[in-house]
């Protein structure tokens, strides 16, 4: 079917719909949109990828914008941990979002498709740490990383701080250069930098992902704004859908068995991935 | 001195449970404009296929889209509107952090402070396109 001779209505149509799908799916195999949204929505539709890039931005941004406050207010989302690694976060995404524009798309499918492949790899193989008891080092100390928090589940106040700082800020000035590159939010690469490298409790790491994703974001959206590579007819009907489907995966995420969930993303992921590195080597434009 | 890390966390909350939800209000009003064509867009939706599948680069060049912040000057089109809005939802995030300075500062925790002035410096080069260079 030529795509060119497709109304150009049915192309905002279909990707809210294929937003909405994403939403839900996301929430229920608990990974970031953004890793969705762009293989997906790069493989399948007809923009080019600078302009898919800059909708996942703000696809990831408007979904961890919606789910910060309750976060917040549930203390499972750490302002004082936030601040100093969404700083170097923000640099590397600002740096990533000039260096993946002035990029060639060839070289940018290839290189997505490796990164989806790797990141299918990392969630496939992931498990959650058990939290050590850990010595906060000088540097967290310092920034005072460190607090507590009431988990609703268990019942229990747990109090809990963070070590290997160092390497955390320079984990999350490559998330955030990353993210910045190719238009994702990296949720899934902060929650195991901050629950398997800095040892913050999973649940802290998970809600103070969300509020991560949306200041790194930010400051990579805006060079992709300045540059002109948010276009509203792709940039609004992504975030209505995801905003949408997320509501909708929150609902059925206590009716719906998550490693089903979980398996179908990794599958997805698998076929978005070698979509991405077939387009980008030219095997199958 | 440290901030009282709750009270900070429900102020910055409250900010963000606001601005988002206005930032989303507006983008959907200003789709509706721009799609119901209550506006004259800058560059017809029916005519983006034709463009949409180049790089952004050629696709300024192309169409002779303002950049940069020159979309500001026609808000009265319906997709520039739009990208307004969108700009709307980029700036929640330097709109708490602006909003949770000053009570830093009246609490004297100068580390935060700092932490929060720096975030806000690097928003504000990214948006100013001061480092960007040509497109």
């Amino acid at each position: 079917m030529d795509a060119a001779a497709l109304p150009w209505w049915i192309w905002p149509i279909a990707l809210f719909a294929v937003s909405f799908a994403i939403g839900i799916v996301a929430v229920l195999a608990g990974v970031g949109g953004g890793v969705l949204f762009v293989p997906i929505v790069g493989g399948l539709f007809p923009f080019h990828l600078d302009f898919v890039r800059g909708a996942g931005l703000m696809f990831a941004l408007a979904g961890t914008l919606a789910a910060g406050p309750p976060l917040l207010r549930a203390g499972m989302a750490s302002l004082r941990l936030v601040m100093p690694l969404a700083l170097v976060g923000s640099i590397g995404s600002f740096a990533g979002a000039l260096v993946g524009l002035s990029l060639r798309v060839e070289l940018l499918q290839t290189l997505l498709g490796i990164l989806i492949l790797g990141i299918t790899v990392l969630i496939w193989r992931t498990r959650a740490a058990d939290r050590p008891d850990v010595g906060i080092d000088a540097l967290a100390a310092f920034l005072r990383l460190e607090g507590e928090f009431v988990d609703p589940a268990a019942g229990v106040k747990i109090d809990w701080r963070t070590h290997r700082t160092l390497l955390g800020l320079a984990a999350f000035g490559a998330i955030g250069f990353i993210g910045g590159i190719f238009g994702l939010g990296a949720g899934f690469a902060n929650v195991p930098a901050l629950n398997l490298l800095m040892s913050a409790p999973l649940k802290v790491a998970v809600g103070s992902s969300g509020l991560l994703i949306s200041v790194i974001n930010s400051s990579a959206a805006w060079v992709y704004l300045e540059r002109g590579a948010l276009l509203p007819l792709i940039v609004v009907p992504a975030i209505l859908g995801v905003m949408l489907g997320s509501r909708l995966g929150a609902r059925l995420l206590g009716t719906t068995p998550a490693p089903v969930v979980r398996r179908l993303v990794i599958v997805v992921m698998l076929l978005a991935g070698l979509r991405a590195l077939s387009r980008g080597l030219g095997v199958w434009a | 001195m440290t901030a009282d890390e709750r009270a900070l966390r429900v102020l910055y909350a409250r900010w963000l449970d606001r601005a988002s939800k206005a930032g989303f209000a507006l983008c959907l009003c200003a789709f509706i404009v721009y799609a119901g064509g209550l506006l004259p867009s800058y560059l017809a939706a029916a005519e983006l296929p034709r463009y949409w599948g180049m790089s952004v680069s050629r696709f300024v060049a192309v169409t002779n889209m303002p950049h940069g912040w020159g979309w500001l000057r026609f808000l009265g089109h319906g997709d520039m509107l739009n990208l307004g809005a969108v700009a709307l939802l980029a700036l929640v995030t330097p709109i708490c952090y602006a909003r949770i300075v000053p009570r830093l500062l009246a609490e004297r925790d100068w580390l935060q402070a700092a932490l929060a002035a720096a975030q806000l410096a690097v928003l504000a080069a990214a948006a100013s396109g001061l480092l960007a260079g040509p497109g």
